[in-house]
């Protein structure tokens, strides 16, 4: 107990996995001797019922609210301890794990008392990070308002209908004041799929007559700020009227993509060579040609053989529509030999009787347009083959139109250059984001018919749906390990937005511009990485601070002995490896010490610094493999952070190899191993950093450095950004930019030093005296004294003519 | 509480308790394949199996899921038992020929060989749908599932195709009692954009 918290430790035995291996009677007596610990008891199986109603009894009998239960992998079965224990009022975040099964007993060939004294350093950090926590209150959410539909696609309808079925009542905001318009514009981005409309009509017709649904004409959408629950949208008036607000609960956005035509590409011309959206226009105001007409497939020589599908579909429905209306037309679809025809039996049945002709080219030579004609290649002989058209449609060019692209903005949504609007890219547990459901329907997602769009609203909508039901009933809560940001210390500078791509940071309308920044819990993975940047440590994880990683990493390197090394893994790759090792039994060396971190980019540059100054002699971050972190680039911000680190203990005069970052894949234990044999080594070679006074205080200022603004902010500046595509970033300039980074960290460096030398004694400093004490040259001392007396940080007056310097309270 | 005995030793236990849980409690060791602390039990590889006697009369049970009752009498090492996890683990050897967890157990219990059919040397998967539920108890994404019926059953994702519902947290790899989810997890989660194994060989 140190906070004021009561922390019980709970060993398991897991039959004869852990018990016979590791001492737990000797772990348990050091244990009951740590002061941080207020109770410690071994168990056979917590995990299971026995188990867990003894845990229950025991933390109710002892009042305690923390727990730390060393046994197997927290990936498994934490979620089951937070389960069962959150009745004795135990929330997620106030128990932790420490594998002791699989990190101690069974991956080294150590004896019993050795592994006991291996698995209390484990779980003294644990304990550590348990008493630095300060529990988050529960957070309740509630839908204020009608839900919004915006964006103006297609999938608007389907959602109001669903929406409107579940008596939810909802706001359309849409350009157009009639629904009929909309089906008369529909062509241009869902060709050919006139088959549909009839069906569109009755969705379009019961959502017009719904009670639950109000339809507003409005103009551009400006703004949106608020979070799940509450939002405020802001839309510019169609005519010159002020800005209309609406205050809504949820939002939905509806976004249709853009069909573009082929250009000059493939010769097309626009009036004989077109592509489907024209074609579409045609057969609706001029009505079928006569003669010949081919659809060219060309998806595959436009570079994208993925849409082939979508084309061909679409190609065939006009096909169709053609030879049922116009007997006299010969319709041929023109397909690169790779692709396959995407007809159902019936429907290839149809096409045989309407005498529909597919015909097949070999893709491997791109076919020649010509007047009248299509040279092709003929995949079954090889013999060049001509086609005569009259009339030769092409496959539109599929994007998200910039329309759909300003929506997407202001929603916070980030679009790609040349990508659809695919949201939510994080890969991670359904439980730790609050909203898992997409906002987004529409064929600017993704491409994608018309019927798979109008699902799309009916999926957004059914999410919208559950989470207004579950929210009325009182049940709904935002997941607690999510970012939040204290205004207090936030300048609203916008760097976490920009570095962070999961849509949950958004600004706060304020004076003077967006300040400060606010985070929505709802749509936050927790990933972090926006947090360990943050220039002011205004942006913390609740219930998994950095303080608390501090603590952990602090208390295990107290502890740790000179050739045994630190290591963070990443709960998808470095920690996953390891466990999975463990439950091979691989043998590896014991002297790493893994701790637990949910992505390797919450890891701020402070907790790497502590490690150091706290006893560390190397440190170890292994996080997935390359660009495959699940949340938004935590692995690519590490990279650089890692970076500065290294710089910072060269200043040192230490060796830049004592921190290093690796990556591992879950499924390749083996692969690990080696990487955690060779770090072992490594450091084992390089042997401790010799902790005497001047390295002491060396390290104290490579603390300081760390989590200096300046340092901080030429740190953010270098991450990863979600436009840029390569790992760990497009180091544009890179050199240039090294150089000048490596002058802010060396000036702030010494500014550090400077600064924790003067607050050692509460006495005046002369410039010799401190440049002596630092084995600094006086120049950069003098500067940074310069500017810190500018700053008004420390005091200067004159004593004999000399200057002195003291810190001012 | 309530009493009943275990190989001949008193035990107590809460209602609501299985067997096993119980078992486990007192240090009585029941081998188990598909039983996973973090997931309810689904009793399918029938291994954990113990005998009830009544009496002159007796009854081979699965410990996983078997409730605890009152003056129970339970044997988890008799004849019976060790007859019928024989009969399990030579079925599994046929089933699962290349698992060396299997094999280990199998000789534990003086299984050496099957009789039965051999389909696919390669095997190491016995069908115990641990994986599965852990990903739908555990990590709710529900992306692997048992796919076919009987003799044609198997593990994978929907098309046996990489799923977007995936999040590739490797749980299941971490709990499979045979190595055979790892060799399909790249089936489900699809191959990592950089693939560090195939790098290294």
């Amino acid at each position: 107990m140190q906070n004021g918290t009561k922390i019980g430790v709970f060993l398991c035995q897991c039959g004869n996995r852990i018990a016979p291996l590791v001492d737990l009677e000797g772990l348990k007596a050091k244990v009951d001797a740590e002061p941080l610990v207020d109770y410690c008891a071994i168990e056979p199986f917590p995990c299971l019922g026995p188990g867990l109603d003894k845990l229950r009894q025991t933390v109710q009998e002892q009042g305690l609210d923390r727990l730390v239960v060393a046994g197997c992998e927290a990936r498994i079965l934490l979620g089951k301890l937070e389960r069962e224990l959150l009745e004795v009022g135990l929330e997620e975040g106030q128990i932790d794990m420490v594998n002791l099964r699989g990190h101690v007993a069974q991956v080294s060939d150590l004896d019993g008392a050795a592994k006991a004294a291996k698995g209390f350093k484990l779980i003294k950090a644990a304990a550590a990070g348990m008493d630095a926590l300060v529990p988050s209150l529960k957070e309740k959410v509630d839908f204020e308002g009608p839900a919004m539909i915006l964006g103006g696609g297609i999938a608007t309808y389907s959602a109001a209908q669903e929406l409107s079925r579940r008596e939810i009542d909802c706001i359309l905001a849409v350009q157009t004041d009639e629904w009929e318009d909309e089906i008369r514009m529909l062509h241009e981005h869902y060709p050919g799929e006139r088959h549909y409309y009839d069906r569109l009509e009755v969705i379009m017709r019961e959502v017009d007559e719904s009670p639950f649904v109000r339809r507003i004409t409005v103009g551009e959408l400006t703004g949106m700020t608020g979070r799940t629950g509450n939002y405020q949208v802001t839309f510019s008036d169609q005519i010159d009227g002020p800005p209309r607000v609406y205050e809504v609960g949820a939002i939905i956005a509806c976004l249709d993509g853009q069909m573009l035509n082929q250009g000059t590409n493939f010769g097309h011309d626009g009036r004989n060579v077109i592509c489907h959206t024209e074609a579409e226009e045609m057969l609706w105001t001029l009505g079928v040609p006569q003669g010949k007409v081919v659809f060219w497939i060309n998806d595959y020589e436009a570079g994208h053989p993925e849409y082939s599908y979508l084309a061909s579909r679409s190609a065939w429905a006009m096909a169709r529509y053609m030879r049922e209306r116009s007997p006299l037309t010969e319709v041929t679809i023109f397909y690169n030999h790779q692709m396959a025809i995407p007809l159902s039996a019936g429907e290839r049945k149809a096409s045989r009787e309407l005498g529909i002709a597919w015909t097949a080219y070999d893709g491997a030579l791109r076919p020649t347009v010509q007047s009248g004609y299509l040279t092709y290649c003929d995949p079954e002989d090889h013999l060049e083959c001509e086609l005569p058209w009259d009339k030769l449609i092409l496959s539109p060019r599929r994007s998200v139109g910039h329309e759909a692209i300003k929506v997407a903005e202001v929603l916070g949504l980030d679009h790609v250059e040349g990508h659809f609007l695919e949201e939510n890219k994080q890969r991670v547990r359904p439980e730790m984001v609050g909203r898992a459901e997409t906002i987004l329907a529409g064929s600017a997602r993704y491409p994608c018919d018309l019927h798979e769009a109008l699902r799309q609203g009916r999926r957004a909508a059914a999410g919208v749906a559950e989470l207004v039901d579950q929210a009325k009933a009182g049940e709904l809560y935002a997941p607690r390990m999510v970012c939040i940001v204290d205004q207090a210390k936030c300048i609203g500078c916008g760097l976490c937005k920009e570095i962070c791509d999961c849509g949950g940071i958004e600004a706060v309308e304020g004076h003077g511009g967006n300040i400060p920044r606010h985070v929505d819990p709802m749509v936050c993975t927790g990933g972090g990485t926006c947090a360990a940047a943050c220039p002011y440590h205004a942006l913390t994880i609740q219930n998994n601070t950095s303080d608390q990683r501090e603590a952990r990493v602090a208390a295990l390197a107290r502890e740790l002995a000179a050739d045994e090394v630190l290591a963070f893994g990443c709960a998808w790759g470095g920690l996953a490896a390891a466990d999975n090792a463990g439950v091979k039994g691989l043998k590896h060396d014991p002297r790493m010490y893994m701790l637990r971190v949910g992505c390797i980019g919450q890891l701020d540059p402070a907790v790497l610094a502590r490690a150091f100054v706290e006893g560390a002699n190397g440190l170890l971050l292994i996080g997935c493999p390359p660009e495959d972190c699940h949340h938004s680039y935590g692995l690519d911000h590490t990279w650089s952070r890692v970076n500065l680190m290294k710089k910072l203990l060269a200043l040192c005069g230490f060796d830049r190899r004592r921190i290093a970052l690796a990556h591992a894949d879950l499924n390749e234990p083996e692969e690990y191993i080696a990487t955690v044999e060779s770090f072992v080594g490594l450091m084992a070679q390089l042997g401790p950093i010799e902790r005497n006074q001047e390295n002491r205080e060396k390290l104290q200022g490579l603390y300081g450095t760390v989590n200096n603004a300046r340092v901080r902010w030429v740190l953010g500046a270098s991450l990863r950004r979600p436009w840029e595509e390569v790992y760990p970033g497009n180091q544009r300039n890179a050199l240039t930019f090294d150089k000048d980074f490596m002058g802010v960290i060396s000036e702030e460096f010494i500014r550090a030093r400077v600064a924790n030398l003067l607050a050692s004694e509460p006495r005046p400093f002369q410039l010799e005296e401190l440049a002596d004490t630092l084995h600094e040259d006086e120049a950069p001392v003098m500067e940074s004294l310069r500017e810190m007396v500018g700053e008004g940080v420390i005091g200067r007056m004159h004593k004999d003519g000399v200057a002195q310097y003291v810190l001012r309270a | 509480m309530i009493k009943f005995q275990i190989n001949d030793q008193e035990v107590s236990a809460q209602p609501g308790w299985t067997v096993l849980e119980t078992a486990r409690e007192h240090n009585i060791h029941i081998p188990t394949l598909c039983y996973h602390e973090a997931v309810e039990p689904s009793g399918a590889c029938r291994l954990c199996v113990v005998e009830l006697k009544e009496g002159d009369w007796s009854k081979v049970v699965i410990s996983c899921m078997y409730p605890v009752e009152e003056g129970l009498q339970v044997y988890t090492d008799s004849d019976k038992v060790k007859n019928v996890r024989r009969w399990i683990l030579e079925m599994l050897l046929a089933q699962c020929p290349a698992s060396v967890e299997i094999q280990a157990l199998a000789a534990q219990y003086g299984v050496s060989g099957t009789r039965f059919e051999v389909h696919d040397a390669d095997e190491q998967c016995i069908l115990c749908g641990l994986c599965t539920r852990v990903c739908q108890q555990v990590v709710g994404a529900d992306a692997i599932s048992t796919v076919g019926r009987g003799v044609h059953k198997k593990i994978g994702a929907p098309y046996m195709e990489p799923s977007s519902a995936c999040v590739a947290c490797g749980s299941c790899v971490t709990v499979c009692p045979t190595g055979a989810m790892r060799q399909r997890l790249d089936s489900v989660r699809g191959v990592p954009k950089v693939n560090l194994a195939v790098n290294a060989r």
